[in-house]
């Protein structure tokens, strides 16, 4: 959660330094205030970007809270609505039955499975593997 | 990563290059030519841009961290 709420610090101070991009060439005295003086090319270009840079740090900053906020509904730490399920955890849970049915059939395999490693291991480390080793005849 | 997140995100990389282009803006532009001084306004396009770019890189290598601390935890209990 740490991560989205530097997330949702970063976007409101670049919420922030939009609004003061727009207040700037009237706070530092280089564009008269009024409506009625003309604005410079630069104002104008100024105040234009510091628009557009608070427009998306106030989307980033919602969303960034709204992802806070659904992490709190997961983990239980806010009541919501409704179940959110964890984006990054990869696949969807795996129901009760549908895990049953994997477990029966990781152990069907591990039956099968376990004789044959049980041979081969017997047919590795056994007399006839030595006598073959010693030039004897193998068959 | 959810939807929200990815938005999130994307606007701090937005905000990134915004803050890079307000830097480089009065120079590629040719409102400030280089040996002349700045004059306030420049100065705080410039100071404005630098601060914006540097806490949106703060912002994104942190969530960048966490999240790459994240997988690693998780690759670690499989």
């Amino acid at each position: 959660m740490i991560r989205r709420f530097v997330g949702a610090v970063g976007a409101a101070l670049g919420l922030v330094a939009g609004l003061w991009l727009m207040l700037a060439p009237v706070a530092l005295g280089t564009q008269a205030a009024g409506l009625d003086s003309d604005w410079s090319d630069p104002t104008i270009t100024e105040f234009v970007s510091g628009a557009v840079l608070a427009v998306v740090g106030l989307i980033g900053l919602i969303a960034f809270a709204l992802a806070i906020r659904d992490e709190a509904v997961r983990r239980g730490l806010v009541a919501g609505t409704r179940e959110v399920p964890d984006p990054e955890a990869g696949a969807a849970p795996v129901e009760p039955a549908v895990r049953d049915v994997a477990a029966s059939e990781d152990e069907r395999v591990a039956d099968l499975l376990t004789p044959l490693v049980r041979a081969l291991a017997e047919d590795l480390n056994g007399p006839r593997n030595g006598a073959h080793q010693r030039g004897g005849e193998y068959r | 990563m959810s939807g929200r997140t990815k938005l999130g995100v994307t606007c701090l990389v937005v905000l990134l290059l915004g803050g890079m282009w307000l830097v480089a803006a009065p120079f590629v532009v040719g409102y400030q030519p280089l040996d002349k001084p700045w004059s306030d306004a420049i100065r705080n396009d410039v100071i404005t841009g630098a601060t914006l770019a540097g806490i949106s890189f703060v912002a994104l290598a942190v969530y960048t961290g966490d999240l790459l601390r994240e997988l690693t935890r998780r690759g670690k209990e499989r």
